[in-house]
């Protein structure tokens, strides 16, 4: 900004007074002086009036351009100002707030390339996307994750225009970026929110689902039966071959009407119900109703199950729940290793007092940083996961007098593994 | 004379399937694939026993079986049923039903139950 400095006199000044008393000279002669004078100082009255009120208008001019300034000064959001000349995206302005947002003083802004300097953008995708849209002479719009001078991540929404001269020609760009990351929080949250309400509801319409197609699928098998029984007893003592597929019929028929009776009961909403356990029963249970997706993925379950374990009181469908949501994760641990195939699970007895469950994979292990959060509400490292799994799982066990852990194998893949307290009134017989 | 058996089930393949199921126990069946059915061509002091499913359009089994109790019938009554009610069991002898069966329903626990119910 260039300052203006203008000594002004009083307006009303006049170089000479209008009739000045004087000698007379010849008449003619001095007339026409006279006029000329007059005429001469008219007109750089007239002008000196002009300079005044251009003064004047520039002194407003200077009074705007000082509001403006203090107005950009003070503004929360960061305006900065690019010199468009030789298209090295100098900044020649950044106000307090700029600073305060990017972390950077101001020494370390101005006169550097707004795309080079410390503080511009990390991606450099995105930062010729902005210098494409300039050169376009159009305005730039965005929302960018970027840095500040201290390493903290924050959301910027940015937005950059072309500032013209009169021939309309780009000589500066203005841009203003404030800083959205507690908007952005918010946003997220509510998603997070939503994204749980969502998989409550979608819980609630599998159970119902669930249901109905139990129904269903009854009906039918309730024929298929009564049908095959009938036959079996018109070919009694006859047909021993037709007889023994019959009883193949029943077989398959009451192991479909098992499937599904389990599959109601996993899904059924109750209160927990404490009853005595076998563990190595809830295991074999539960990968009955997961073994085809096994199976498809190419894995294998491997079974070292103590079977001389004592029995532990807990809520069948609750412990069921753990163990497929672990075996689940497993699962997903080694679906992208080709060469990993085999998933353990291993019961024993840990001490006098309780039992430990392991399921063993040799999947991609857990990364260190997340094994902190790895129960907490909502965390995933999953593109489609909700992050309830292992934290339901936790809260179940605990609710059991036990706890669930993870830990990383020395060779490869992940360990999550729970102990429980085993039923009190057998403690006594030890 | 053969023991008389009522069906009243909407599933016409599930009705067909235990009346030649039934039929192989000597029972004579009669099935009704709704209870309005059952109720407009049997009368209440006729003899037999009654499998009665419970999901049903129109009259529901539990009210079917209320109907008949109301009525001062004697007539013996056995659920049959597709769906997983908490307390069904219970609650079937309850109102006064001689059982409670979960479909698919195994020949020989049906029989029994039955020859239990004329008892």
């Amino acid at each position: 900004m260039k300052n203006i400095k203008v000594v002004k006199s009083t307006k009303s000044c006049s170089i000479l007074p209008k009739k000045a008393k004087r000698p007379l000279l010849r008449k003619t002669t001095r007339n026409i002086l006279e006029d000329k004078l007059r005429f001469q100082m008219e007109e750089m009255v007239t002008q000196n009036s002009k300079l005044m009120q251009g003064i004047d208008r520039e002194k407003v001019a200077e009074e705007q351009i000082h509001i403006r300034t203090k107005a950009m000064e003070a503004a929360s959001d960061g305006i900065f100002i690019i010199d468009a000349k030789d298209n090295n995206f100098n900044i020649v302005y950044a106000n307090p707030s700029f600073q305060m947002i990017t972390g950077y003083a101001k020494k370390e802004i101005i006169g550097h390339n707004y795309f080079m300097y410390a503080g511009g953008n990390s991606d450099l995708r995105i930062s010729g996307e902005i210098r494409q849209t300039l050169s376009q002479g159009k305005s730039f719009h965005g929302e960018l994750l970027k840095f500040k001078k201290n390493g903290e991540k924050y959301w910027c929404l940015l937005r950059i225009a072309p500032i013209r001269d009169t021939k309309g020609v780009v000589t500066h760009y203005v841009g203003i970026k404030s800083d959205i990351t507690l908007m952005k929080q918010r946003v997220l949250e509510i998603e997070e929110q939503r994204e749980e309400l969502l998989h409550v509801t979608r819980v609630g319409k599998l159970a119902e689902f669930v249901s109905s197609l139990a129904h269903e699928i009854s009906q039918p098998l309730t024929a298929i039966l009564s049908y095959a029984q009938a036959a079996q007893r018109m070919l009694k003592d006859r047909e021993p071959q037709l007889q023994e597929i019959l009883q193949f019929i029943v077989n398959d028929d009451q192991r479909a009407a098992e499937v599904i009776r389990r599959l109601r009961y996993l899904l059924k909403k109750s209160k927990p119900a404490f009853v005595s356990l076998d563990i190595n029963t809830v295991i074999r249970d539960t990968v009955s109703l997961i073994i085809p997706q096994v199976t498809a993925k190419d894995k294998v379950i491997k079974f070292e199950l103590d079977i001389g374990l004592p029995l532990i009181q807990g809520d069948r469908i609750q412990l069921q729940q753990v163990v497929l949501n672990l075996i689940s994760n497993s699962l997903e641990a080694m679906e992208s290793k080709k060469d990993s195939h085999e998933l353990i699970i291993r019961t024993s007895r840990k001490d006098t007092d309780t039992i430990l469950v392991q399921v063993r994979d040799s999947g991609c292990g857990i990364p260190e940083g997340n094994m902190k959060k790895l129960f907490s509400h909502f965390f995933t490292s999953k593109p489609d996961g909700l992050g309830m799994g292992l934290s339901i799982s936790r809260s179940i066990i605990e609710a059991h007098g036990g706890h669930l852990e993870a830990e990383n194998n020395p060779d490869r893949g992940a360990t999550f593994y729970f102990i429980l307290p085993i039923q009190m009134k057998n403690s006594n017989e030890y | 004379m053969p023991s008389l058996i009522y069906i009243v089930d909407d599933d016409e393949s599930v009705c067909r399937a235990l009346k030649i199921l039934l039929s192989s126990y000597d029972f004579e069946v009669k099935t009704f694939n709704s209870a309005q059915k059952f109720f407009d061509s049997v009368a209440n002091d006729d003899p037999g026993c009654l499998l009665l499913d419970i999901h049903m359009p129109g009259l529901d089994g539990w009210e079917v079986q209320k109907k008949i109790l109301n009525s001062g019938s004697k007539r013996p009554v056995i659920f049959i049923s597709a769906e997983k009610q908490d307390n069904a069991a219970d609650r079937a002898l309850k109102v006064g039903a001689v059982g409670f069966l979960q479909k698919p329903v195994n020949g020989q626990t049906l029989v029994d139950l039955i020859n239990d119910a004329k008892n």
